[in-house]
């Protein structure tokens, strides 16, 4: 066994271990790549979307003398160039409708309209393939035409091949940096689904009022398909945690009783699917979620890693410690309005109070976006050295 | 029109009354089907899963 694969298993074992609720030789450690490498490099936005290969290749030089368990995150979420083939309405990229520095933009839309529930309710896939896509890309405007044909056969060969060079990436940073993925696979809670990119933030906040009813038969539909998708996009894994971003359970964007009404029964019955097959899921929760830790305890025991961002630190230790992975410690502002010294400062209390007797890996609590500056998240990932031996 | 379930878009159970007899080796046949039917859906469901 070479060195490198030495490696790789002595930091498999110390994530994996916390994965499990366990104490490992020391507390594992995550380096967040999101976008803020790019002004620290000679590459712009734009070029990290859209040249995958040139973004892999940074990447590789950026992390090849650093000191950390696993990666966590992508420079590039989405591949503008499969959402170009299609004529997708969903994103506006850098480069085209936004100078090369700047971000993606999400363009929200009702693309499903209040008269669609039942009809997707009734068969979701059917509905999604025939009514959503072609109201969601522009080339499919005339299903059945050359330019819809040509471009669903440009649309289906680029998700094959980003996803492709994604898993290439992924096994080049294992094999020559010893690199542990994160996760594998993703899914979302329901409410998100069909709040996100179905009904828009506007849409379903309507629909609580006017449509509740269809709100919840539309997430009980959803459910199944989150399962499934979580586990296809995982290839069957089960050794690491399915990724999934929650957006509208974080409070308040809910109150207490709608949470629990709307957002949580369907998003319950898909972690407990997955764990029914053994698949943990990584509960990415950004902001804050201290209200509702006490229903998140309801979860099997080890069913997820619980992500700590705004939510308080403390009492998540006190309601879900011992029984699921805790994971986070660093909000994400700090690392972009923090200085190092607070950054290291926060690591050390993170440790303190939450690494005590295992289970828990130190990560900023969110997604690293392209405003965090480099000298925080280098004393994040020392100071977790530093502090993150048991 | 049936109502695939979740996790394929045409089942298999559907494309084997369509082929008929096969005569060859059927669980190769449906292995790939299966495989690339999964492929599809994940396509599908893609973007609404941002």
């Amino acid at each position: 066994m070479s060195d490198k694969e030495k490696l790789y298993q002595e930091r498999f074992a110390r994530y994996t271990t916390a994965l499990d609720c366990g104490k490992p030789d020391k507390v594992p450690v995550v380096f967040p790549i999101g976008e803020w490498f790019v002004k620290y490099t000679d590459t712009n936005m734009q070029e990290i979307y859209y040249d995958v290969d040139k973004s892999t290749a940074i990447i590789s030089d950026l992390i090849k003398d650093l000191d950390f368990d696993t990666m966590f995150g992508s420079p590039n979420l989405w591949w503008p160039p499969m959402f170009d083939a299609i004529g997708c309405k969903l994103y506006k990229f850098p480069g085209i409708y936004f100078e090369e520095n700047s971000g993606f933009q999400y363009i929200e839309e009702e693309y499903m309209k209040a008269e669609d529930y039942d009809e997707f309710i009734a068969n979701p896939t059917y509905w999604l393939a025939t009514k959503y896509l072609p109201r969601i890309c522009g080339e499919f405007s005339e299903p059945g035409s050359y330019r819809a044909s040509v471009a669903l056969v440009k649309g289906a060969a680029a998700f094959a091949m980003h996803n492709d060079k994604m898993a290439r990436a992924s096994e080049k940073w294992a094999k020559e940096y010893a690199v542990v993925p994160a996760t594998s696979g993703m899914t979302k809670a329901p409410f998100d689904t069909l709040g996100d990119a179905l009904r828009g933030t506007k849409g379903i906040l309507v629909d609580l009022r006017r449509r509740p009813d269809k709100v919840v038969a539309a997430c009980e539909a959803i459910v199944p398909h989150n399962i499934a998708y979580a586990m296809i996009t995982a290839a069957g894994d089960t050794t690491f945690p399915c990724f999934a971003p929650l957006h509208k359970g974080a409070y308040p964007f809910l109150s207490p009783a709608f949470w629990e009404k709307y957002y949580w029964p369907t998003w319950k019955a898909v972690i407990e699917g997955l764990w029914s097959m053994r698949k943990r899921t990584f509960f990415f929760a950004e902001g804050d979620w201290t209200p509702y830790l006490e229903k998140i305890a309801e979860l099997p025991d080890k069913s997820i890693v619980f992500c700590i961002d705004l939510t308080d630190a403390k009492k998540a230790k006190a309601v879900l410690g011992g029984r699921f992975c805790l994971y986070g410690g660093v909000p994400t502002t700090l690392l972009t309005y923090g200085t190092p010294q607070e950054v290291k400062d926060c690591v050390k209390k993170a440790i303190d109070e939450l690494a005590g007797d295992g289970g828990f890996i130190l990560a900023a609590g969110g997604v690293v976006m392209s405003d965090a500056k480099r000298e925080n998240i280098m004393a994040m990932l020392e100071a977790a050295r530093e502090y993150g031996v048991y | 029109m049936f109502v695939p379930e979740a996790g394929t878009c045409v089942p298999w159970d559907i494309k084997k009354k369509e082929f008929g007899t096969i005569a060859g080796n059927e669980e190769l046949v449906k292995k790939e089907w299966t495989g690339l039917d999964a492929l599809a859906y994940a396509f599908i469901w893609f973007w609404v899963q941002r």
